[in-house]
């Protein structure tokens, strides 16, 4: 029965986050007045990259990529899909956040042992850009968890019945939106990437198998952090509602990254640690307050 | 424990002995008589009371081992014998003076389990400065700065250990009883608010010197830089302990919660100035690893930061929290003596410390390797390692209490930690391997042994944590908190549970995905690691491809100028040496009539005083 | 030719339909790339993205004439890709040397240093002839007819042979650090 669930869930990020990463690529070049790719084109890219005869640089390299691989797709069964929970009461945040954490860690690991100077430097401002997002996400969340008393996040989609915490703590969410923006990795903060200036940082040795992998790995990894957005602040629902507030959150993100720049990493930085942190310690001082809507 | 502690000092004299004959052989005898130590610790029950001996006349010391004190000498004696089965090839090449190491590393041993087990603070102190000696006279046998290092690291203990000679001479003034309980039972009832906080900061000034806290952190960077490398293990992992025994000594034996009112989120203002200092801890010692270049220093730096998040734990004193702190404790240890034992691997057969000298070492050394990334994971805080657990905890004591300015800085120093526990890994090991290291051979297998029982323990503990759990549940009894809620492998908490087997479990199962996804697809075909992109140029020096100095130069330029605690320091040095040598200049003068001059004006002085 | 087994088959549709070029602009002809990847002629209906690394890149595109310095990072940019990879020569100059065909700095005939798959005529091609040029392609490789990757393993002493006579030598100096 469990392994149904987690097979569902695997399944649902699948499917459903190369389908809209598709999308996404669609609504771009609509943005930008062409004619995008079809939406299948993601599929496409994938298996090709799945089909190449790779070349490697030493054990690490592999070993990196698979724990990478191994640690999204593990984080990803543990999140509430709506009400598709494959491990019930086991879903606390923290746990997510942190087991995400084996999954950037091995793709560092890996990346910089291919000995290419440039993913060293991404890899570097990867991190950096982890320690500007993830300070305000987290001094908000503590302020929800605070508020309903649980770190659970199945618990907090369910005492949301009587109104979203969009319009609860709206401080909160807009901070929250903006460090997801970080986290996707989409501009404005794709400054890890970099295509042009780094020459895609980290994945600058990474041919054949060892891209497809990534790119599946890149694709769960949006598929959590987008759900853990949707659980705690949109009131998850049942599976179709959950899939289409999904589809909302995901294209307000594709449509400010097709009109902004990059940011420089220090600009990142410091953007995240003036604006996005006093908002979230507003809106925590007002949980204290108990000033929720 | 009598007979054990006899059995240490003595054992210290023919280890003495013993390493005359042969370097090895002294530090082989260490490893048996420490291991048959710590089985003895393990079987002794507790709260039995045995009588010392006495130092002033109507007063005797007692050794009786509490919970609290079997707990840290368990994790305690565990790290000092792992690190002492590394010693023994490590000690041929490296320290000259082998035979004073070895005499000075048991009694060092004895000095701990004396003060972990003294029921009385003065029995306390004495084997805390034996310690302390044992440990001083090590540190100089490291590299030349240590002998700088070895005043500074005296000088900033002793502040602490002075400071609680006050607080128990204080105590037997006023409740003349020199024993911990009993001055915990006067403590409650006393009247005065002022006397209170006077004896828990005293006494808790002793733990904030030896831990590294904010005040008094000055002194990690640079003893644990130059010490002997497995010494500098040792230190980290184990005596910076001593020092959160003694603050959860005066914050747990003497009740604080029952002793003062709350202050915010049901913790008393004593506490709230202690994570206080944690907090400032946290933030320093984790912006300053960022920027370092040494590889000890660095994590020097995160031990500064480690005991910020132990003081956190332990002074939170609800059920979650503290445990969290002791666990906590545990995980640090193992942490650190992991990492420093690589480190003493790598400088063993490289001879340098610093990061930008060497690289791709992992493919010359993968075990080393290996014990060095299951450190990191561990002291990063990540799932599945015993890291991950004690981190958990405290940061929901925090939200739960409402502390959220502390429970950011904590959130900030776990992910720093990645930042600066990541710039190693690419600096030393990853990236390149450089020309002049391209013979270099793995590490002698006996300290293999060591740092990988080390990774298994770690590993262990991290999806089966219900046999340090119960330990931690037993001491919170003791002290009088509510004990931590676990079943099986499931950790509850007022506001959430976790179950450690089964996030182990989907962390398997998805690997064995990825896995099979790997094999299924066309084999790679092993390029050398000098054949990279470099749009079309090519170099033929591989170390013109590492990326290791200044690994975070665009975040550590936002706070190049920063205020230093250790050029304050240092001017308050200079200060007293001024006036030493103006008294010099003024009143001193080599002859014979001088001397004599000065010790009639002395004595004459004394005898107008007391008449 | 050989007959391709049927995962042979999957996998060449499936690399017809996304195919990755290399941004790696040698000549004068590159400057058609940019009017063909945006809005007017959008390249990226067909599948087809610029990529910065040669180890993702499907296609390398060369465009324009070849003088010899580059020609010995284009090799060596070439030997970089994992296979199957696809040339395909851009302008006249890559076909008979076009209006540089008596110069002493570049090759006339590229079909003789590294294999090509298709050449495009034009000086410059404009963009409609780019995208028949990629649909042809496209064609060729359902087909399985695109083969230079494995020509250029099959005949790699005869490859050699004429880059060692045309450049003196195929390595690339350091000329910084010497």
């Amino acid at each position: 029965m469990v392994a149904l669930k987690v097979l569902a869930v695997l399944s649902t990020g699948f499917f459903f986050g190369l389908t809209l990463e598709g999308i996404g690529r669609k609504v771009t070049a609509r943005v930008q007045r062409r004619y995008g790719p079809p939406w299948y084109q993601n599929f496409i890219d994938l298996f090709k990259t799945l089909t190449k005869h790779p070349i490697t640089h030493g054990w690490i390299f592999d070993f990196g990529v698979l724990m990478a691989l191994g640690g999204v797709m593990a984080t990803l069964t543990f999140v509430p899909l709506g009400n598709l929970v494959a491990f019930p009461n086991l879903d606390n945040i923290f746990v997510i956040l942190y087991l995400f954490a084996v999954g950037a860690l091995g793709m560092a690991m890996g990346m910089v042992g291919s000995g290419n100077p440039n993913a060293s430097v991404g890899v570097a401002r990867a991190l950096t850009q982890m320690l500007g997002y993830e300070l305000p996400y987290l001094v908000v969340l503590s302020g929800v968890m605070f508020h309903y008393k649980t770190s659970s996040v199945s618990a907090i989609m369910n005492a949301q019945g009587d109104g979203w915490n969009l319009f609860k703590m709206p401080v909160g969410a807009i901070v929250a939106f903006i460090s997801l923006l970080g986290m996707l990795g989409k501009k404005p903060f794709d400054t890890p990437i970099a295509p042009a200036e780094i020459a895609s940082g980290p994945m600058v040795e990474l041919s054949g198998k060892y891209m497809g992998l990534l790119m599946l790995m890149h694709t769960f990894s949006i598929f959590v952090e987008i759900s853990l957005f949707v659980d705690i602040f949109l009131g998850g629902g049942n599976y179709l509602v959950f899939l289409l507030k999904f589809t909302i959150v995901w294209i307000m993100a594709v449509l400010i990254s097709a009109i902004l720049p990059r940011f420089r990493i220090e600009q990142v930085v410091k953007f995240y640690w003036k604006v996005p942190l006093s908002l979230a310690f507003l809106q925590v001082f007002f949980v204290l307050m108990g000033w929720v809507f | 424990m009598n007979d054990l502690i006899l059995v240490l000092m003595f054992g210290s004299l023919a280890s003495y002995a013993l390493s005359k004959i042969k370097k090895n052989i002294g530090s082989w005898f260490n490893f048996f008589v420490l291991l048959y130590v710590s089985y003895m610790i393990y079987k002794t029950g507790v709260g039995t009371e045995e009588k010392f001996f006495s130092f002033i006349p109507g007063f005797e010391s007692v050794l009786s081992l509490t919970h609290l004190g079997k707990f840290f000498a368990l994790v305690s004696f565990l790290i000092i014998t792992t690190v002492s089965l590394f010693i023994p090839v490590w000690i041929e090449k490296k320290i000259k003076m082998a035979a004073s190491f070895n005499l000075l590393y048991l009694l060092m041993s004895a000095g701990i389990l004396g003060a972990l087990a003294s029921g009385d603070m003065l029995t306390f102190y004495v084997f805390w400065e034996i310690m302390v000696l044992a440990s001083l006279l090590i540190v100089p046998m490291g590299k030349e700065e240590s002998r700088k290092a070895a005043v500074i690291y005296v000088v900033l203990s002793s502040i602490g250990s002075y400071m609680y000679l006050y607080a128990t001479f204080l105590t037997w003034e006023r409740y003349h009883t020199l024993k911990f309980s009993e001055i915990a039972q006067g403590l409650l009832s006393e009247p005065s608010n002022g006397f209170k906080w006077l004896v828990v900061f005293l006494v808790a000034a002793a733990g904030i010197a030896k831990s590294g806290l904010f005040p008094l952190h000055t002194w990690l960077r640079i003893t644990h830089g130059n010490a002997p490398d497995t010494f500098s293990a040792v230190l980290s992992g184990q005596l910076i302990k001593m020092g959160a025994y003694i603050l959860a000594v005066s914050l747990g034996v003497f009740p604080s919660l029952k002793m003062f009112p709350p202050l915010y989120g049901g913790v008393p203002a004593v506490n709230y100035v202690l994570i206080a200092f944690g907090a400032v801890s946290i933030v320093l010692g984790t912006f300053m690893a960022i920027r370092q270049n040494d590889m000890k220093m660095l994590i020097a730096y995160s031990s500064v930061a480690n005991s910020g998040y132990i003081i956190i734990g332990l002074a939170t004193l609800d059920s979650v929290g503290f445990a969290g702190g002791l666990f906590h404790v545990f995980n640090h240890a193992v942490a650190a003596a992991m990492i420093f034992l690589s480190f003493a691997a790598v400088v063993y057969r490289t001879g340098t410390t610093k990061i930008d000298e060497m690289g791709g070492l992992i493919h010359r050394m993968p075990w080393t390797f290996i014990t060095y990334l299951v450190g990191i994971i561990s002291l990063a805080g990540i799932p599945p390692t015993s890291g991950f657990i004690s981190k958990w905890m405290i940061f929901q004591a925090l939200v739960r209490k409402g502390m959220f300015l502390t429970a950011a800085i904590t959130f900030v120093g776990s992910v720093g930690s990645f930042l600066y526990v990541f710039r190693p890994l690419a600096g030393v090991f990853l990236g390149q391997l450089r020309s002049k290291y391209k013979d270099v051979k793995e590490a002698p297998t006996f300290m293999l042994i060591s740092m990988i029982f080390l990774v298994l323990l770690t590993l262990y503990f991290g999806v089966f944590p219900g046999g340090l759990l119960g330990g931690i549940v037993k001491v919170q009894k003791e002290l009088g908190i509510p004990p931590i809620q676990f079943e099986g492998t499931v950790i509850k908490t007022p506001l959430g549970q976790w179950d450690t087997f089964t996030v182990f479990t989907m962390f398997a199962v998805g690997f064995i995905i990825a896995l099979i996804l790997y094999f299924l697809f066309p084999k790679p075909r092993k390029v050398d690691l000098t054949d990279q992109y470099t749009a079309g140029e090519y170099l033929y020096t591989p170390d013109l491809y590492h990326y290791a100095t200044g690994f975070y130069r665009f975040i550590e330029r936002l706070y190049d100028r920063h205020p230093s605690f250790e050029k304050l320091y240092e001017m308050f040095s200079r200060f007293f040496k001024d006036i030493g040598e103006g008294v010099d200049t003024w009143f001193y003068r080599a002859s014979s009539s001088a001397y004599m001059f000065w010790i009639t004006f002395v004595m004459l002085i004394i005898f107008w005083v007391r008449w | 030719m050989k007959q391709r087994s049927v995962w042979e088959w999957i996998a060449d549709q499936l690399r017809s339909r996304s195919m990755w070029m290399l941004h790696y602009c040698t000549g004068c002809g590159a400057i058609e790339l940019p009017p063909s990847m945006t809005a007017r002629f959008d390249m990226e209906r067909f599948g087809i993205n610029p990529m910065a690394t040669p180890r993702q890149a499907d296609i390398f595109l060369i465009t324009g004439y070849l003088s010899t310095k580059t020609l010995r990072r284009v090799i060596y940019t070439y030997e970089q890709m994992p296979d199957p990879k696809y040339v395909i020569g851009f302008g006249s100059c890559t076909i008979n040397g076009g209006i540089y065909y008596d110069s002493y700095a570049t090759i006339n005939r590229l079909d003789l240093y590294i294999p090509v798959d298709l050449y495009i005529a034009g000086c410059m091609p404009r963009p409609e002839a780019i995208f028949e040029a990629f649909t042809t392609l496209m064609e060729m490789i359902r087909k399985g007819e695109a083969n230079g990757w494995k020509r250029y393993k099959e005949n790699y002493e005869w490859y050699k042979k004429n880059q060692l006579r045309s450049l003196g030598e195929v390595y690339v100096h350091d000329e910084f650090h010497e």
